[in-house]
C-alpha cells in the first residue's frame, strides 16, 4: 500500500516538474504576461494580498477597454515572503517566466535584492512600497520606476507640520531598524535640522524598538521621560498598534503621528479603537480619497469583487504600476524593455493611474506624490485630519 | 527610582514570558537532547486556541464564568489543547526519526516548526488577531506607587508558581528522579526499570502545554496574536535556556527572567536600537565565562 503511494506521489511530482518546465514563452500574440511581486506569505501579508487583489482589478479594467496593443493583460504572481532571500529567488522565477514587465515589491530591504535581478536581465520592475532614498539616488538604473513617494518627501512633511501647524517644541521620533522606518526617521531628523538651529524645537528623543516582539514597556517608559509634545513613529503597524497602547496605558498622552506604515486595520484592531482614535498619520492618500474617473471605476470593481476597498494606500500603487507599465507598452508599441523604459522616462504624457499622472523622473522617482494627514476616527475608519 | 521599579516590573513580565517558554524548551532539551525548533509555534498555537475559545464561543465563557473565569478555561483549553499537540508532535515528527540521530531530529523539529507556522496562517489568516478587550481583565491599580494592572500581577504570580510546581515535580518527586535519569542516561535508565516512553510522554506533554499557557497569558496580555510570534519568543527562550544553563531547570527559569530584565533596563536606560547587540554580548560573555550555561553543569561530553 505505502509503495503504491509513494509510486503515485512521485509519478504525480516527476508530472508537475515536467509541467512546470514547458514555461511559457514570449510571443507576439496571446495575452502580454505582466509579474507581480509581492509579500503573499510572511510578516506583511495582508499587504501583498491586497496588492494582489488591487493589481486584479486594474487589470480587469484594462482587459474590459480592450487591452493595450489589441492583446489583453495577464497577471502572475511571484511571492517574496517578506524578506530579501525569498526576494531574489521570487525574481529569477519571474526572470525565468519571461515576463514583459514587474511590479513589485511592497518593502524597500525586499525589493532591493530583486531590482538588481530585474536590472541585470533587462526587465522593467517599477516599485509600489518601495520608498528608501537608496533604491534610486545616485543608482542610473534603467530599469526600474517606481509609484510610491520617497522617504524624505513623507520626512519633510511631517516636519513642516510638527512644527508649523502644531507647534510641538519637544519631538520624539521612535523607529524601528528598519530601512524603511529608519529612512523615514532620519528624512525626518534631516528636514527637523532648520527649526533645531532656529531653536524653534528639539528632538528629546531618538530611539528604535525591534520589530517582531511584543513588549515595548521599556521603550515607552523612557518616552513618556522625556515629556515630548509629539510622537512619531515610523515603523509598522504591528509594532504600531502594540507600542501606542502600551505606551497610552504608562501614561503617555502626547499626540501620536504614525509614518504611512504604522496604521491601517489591523493597527486598529491591535490598539483597541479606545486608543486608536485620534492617532494622526503621514501618508499618500487613500484611494477613497482620490479623486480620479480610474479611482471610481477601481474602487466599483474592487468592492464588487472583494467587498471591501484596499486599507492602505500601497496597493493602489501596485495598481497604478500596472497602468504605468500598460501606458509605457502602448506608448512605445512594442513590448520590448527597452523601448518601454524610454518610453516611462520620456513619454508618459496622458498616461494616467489610479492616483493620478503617472510621470517618472530620470532616476525612475514617480513625480509629484502628494501627502496627507490622516487621522483615526472615533468609529476606527481613516479620515483626513482637520486641524 | 519609581522609573527603575517601573521598568524592573517591564522586565521580569517579559521574562516571565520567555522563562515558561524557557521551561519546556530545557524540559525536551534534557531527556531528549533535542532543540525543540517547534516548541515556539506550539506557543503562538495556545494564543490561538485560548483565543478561538474566548471569541468562537462570542465571550459565552467570559459572561458565565467572569473575566478570570473565562481566563482559566482558556488557559486550561490551551494546556490540554498544547499537550496533546506536543505528544502527537513528538510521536509523528521526533519518535520516526529518532533512530537516525540528532541531526535528523534537528531538521525534523525545523519542519515542524514551518507545518504549525504555516498552518496557524492556514488557519487563522496571514492578518494578526486581537483578544477582544471585553474578555482581558485590565483593573489598574497603584502598587507602591507604580501603575500596574491586575493581569500584569497574576501573570507575574501564576508564572512563578508554575515554575515553582515544575521544579518541584522535577527535583523532589520519584517520577521527577526519573525524568533525570532518563535525561542522564537513557539505557541505563532502561535497565534500572524505568519506563523511558512515560517519561518522553510525559516530558512533550508538559514542555509544551507550560507554552500554551504561556500563550494564551501573551495573548491576554499585549492582546494581539500573529502567526509568526512564535519564532521570536522561541528565539528569546532559546537564547534565555542556553543563559541558564540548558537541560537546567532553574537555570531556564533564572535564563529568562534575567533576560527580560537586561532587555527592559538596557533599552531602557541605554538604547532601544542597540539592545539585542548588548543582550547577545552578554550572552557570549557568559558563555565564555561558563560554557555550559549560569547554572549548568559541567559534564564531559559522553561519546
Amino acid at each position: 500500500m505505502r509503495k503504491t503511494v509513494s509510486v503515485v506521489l512521485v509519478c504525480m511530482l516527476a508530472a508537475v516538474l515536467f509541467l512546470s518546465g514547458c514555461a511559457k514563452k514570449t510571443s507576439d500574440t496571446g495575452p502580454i504576461q505582466i509579474a507581480l511581486q509581492a509579500p503573499i506569505t510572511g510578516d506583511y501579508a495582508y499587504e501583498g494580498q491586497m496588492a494582489k487583489q488591487s493589481v486584479e482589478v486594474a487589470a480587469e479594467l484594462i482587459n474590459k477597454a480592450g487591452g493595450v496593443l489589441g492583446r489583453q493583460i495577464e497577471i502572475t504572481v511571484v511571492d517574496d515572503g517578506s524578506n530579501p532571500k525569498d526576494s531574489a529567488i521570487a525574481a529569477q522565477k519571474a526572470v525565468s517566466m519571461k515576463v514583459v514587465a514587474v511590479i513589485g515589491s511592497y518593502g524597500s530591504s525586499v525589493t532591493e535584492p530583486a531590482i538588481d535581478i530585474y536590472e541585470k536581465n533587462k526587465m522593467v520592475a517599477v516599485g509600489y512600497g518601495c520608498t528608501a532614498l537608496r533604491l534610486t539616488v545616485d543608482k542610473q538604473r534603467t530599469y526600474f520606476f517606481r509609484t510610491c513617494g520617497r522617504d524624505d518627501a513623507q520626512g519633510l512633511f511631517f516636519a513642516k507640520y510638527a512644527v508649523e501647524t502644531m507647534g510641538a517644541k519637544r519631538i520624539a521620533i521612535m523607529h524601528d531598524n528598519s530601512t524603511f522606518a529608519k529612512g523615514v526617521a532620519e528624512e525626518a531628523k534631516k528636514a527637523l535640522q532648520p527649526y533645531l538651529d532656529a531653536k524653534q524645537t528639539e528632538i528629546v528623543y531618538y530611539d528604535a524598538i525591534t520589530p517582531g516582539e511584543k513588549d515595548f514597556s521599556a521603550a515607552v517608559t523612557k518616552l513618556r521621560n522625556t515629556k515630548p509634545d509629539v510622537w512619531y513613529f515610523t515603523g509598522y503597524y504591528p509594532e504600531g498598534g502594540l507600542v501606542i497602547r502600551q505606551a497610552r496605558d504608562a501614561g503617555l498622552t502626547c499626540p501620536f503621528i504614525g509614518g504611512n506604515a504604522a496604521i491601517n486595520d489591523d493597527f486598529v484592531k491591535i490598539a483597541g479603537l479606545d486608543v486608536a482614535a485620534g492617532a494622526l498619520m503621514t501618508q499618500e492618500p487613500l484611494v477613497t480619497d482620490v479623486t480620479t474617473t480610474i479611482a471610481g471605476q477601481f474602487r466599483d470593481l474592487y468592492q464588487q469583487k472583494f467587498s471591501t476597498i484596499p486599507s492602505s494606500p500601497w496597493p493602489v500603487y501596485a495598481a497604478d504600476a500596472l497602468y504605468a507599465i500598460v501606458g509605457a507598452i502602448g506608448k512605445a508599441n512594442s513590448t520590448d524593455a527597452d523601448a518601454i523604459a524610454t518610453a516611462m522616462h520620456t513619454n508618459m504624457t496622458g498616461v494616467e493611474g489610479v492616483t493620478g499622472p503617472t510621470l517618472f523622473t530620470t532616476q525612475g522617482d514617480r513625480k509629484d506624490v502628494p501627502y496627507k494627514m490622516y487621522e483615526v476616527a472615533a468609529d476606527g475608519r481613516l479620515v483626513v485630519h482637520q486641524p | 527610582m519609581a522609573t527603575f521599579l517601573e521598568q524592573l516590573i517591564n522586565g521580569l513580565t517579559i521574562g516571565s514570558f520567555y522563562a515558561l517558554v524557557a521551561l519546556g524548551y530545557s524540559m525536551v532539551y534534557g531527556v531528549m537532547k533535542l532543540i525543540n525548533f517547534a516548541h515556539g509555534d506550539l506557543f503562538a498555537l495556545g494564543s490561538y486556541l485560548g483565543y478561538t475559545l474566548l471569541v468562537a464561543s462570542s465571550s459565552w465563557v467570559t459572561v458565565h464564568f467572569g473575566l478570570w473565569g473565562g481566563m482559566a478555561i482558556a488557559m486550561l483549553f490551551a494546556f490540554i489543547g498544547i499537550g496533546l499537540a506536543g505528544v502527537l508532535m513528538e510521536r509523528i515528527a521526533y519518535r520516526p526519526v529518532y533512530p537516525a540521530g540528532r541531526l535528523s531530529l534537528v531538521v525534523s523539529a525545523l519542519g515542524m516548526s514551518i507545518f504549525l507556522q504555516n498552518g496557524i496562517m492556514a488557519l487563522w489568516g496571514s492578518r494578526p488577531q486581537a483578544y477582544p478587550a471585553a474578555v482581558v481583565p485590565s483593573t489598574r491599580f497603584s502598587l507602591l506607587g507604580l501603575p500596574v494592572t491586575s493581569l500584569q500581577v497574576v501573570i507575574l504570580l501564576l508564572s512563578f508558581t508554575l515554575m515553582l510546581v515544575i521544579w518541584f515535580i522535577v527535583e523532589k518527586t520519584t517520577f521527577g528522579a526519573a525524568i533525570r535519569a532518563t535525561a542522564l542516561d537513557r539505557s541505563t535508565a532502561t535497565l534500572m526499570g524505568i519506563d523511558v516512553r512515560v517519561v518522553i510522554f510525559f516530558i512533550f506533554a508538559l514542555g509544551p502545554a507550560l507554552g500554551g499557557i504561556a500563550g494564551v497569558m501573551n495573548g491576554m496580555y499585549y492582546r494581539a496574536i500573529s502567526f509568526n510570534m512564535g519564532w521570536t519568543y522561541g528565539l528569546k527562550a532559546f537564547t534565555a535556556t542556553i543563559l541558564g544553563g540548558i537541560g537546567n531547570i532553574p537555570g531556564a527559569m533564572i535564563g529568562g527572567l534575567l533576560l527580560g530584565l537586561m532587555e527592559s533596563l538596557f533599552a531602557g536606560y541605554v538604547s532601544g536600537a542597540w539592545k539585542d547587540v548588548f543582550v547577545f554580548v552578554i550572552l557570549i560573555a557568559v558563555l565564555l565565562w561558563r560554557p555550559t550555561g549560569l547554572l549548568g553543569e559541567k559534564t564531559a561530553e559522553k561519546v
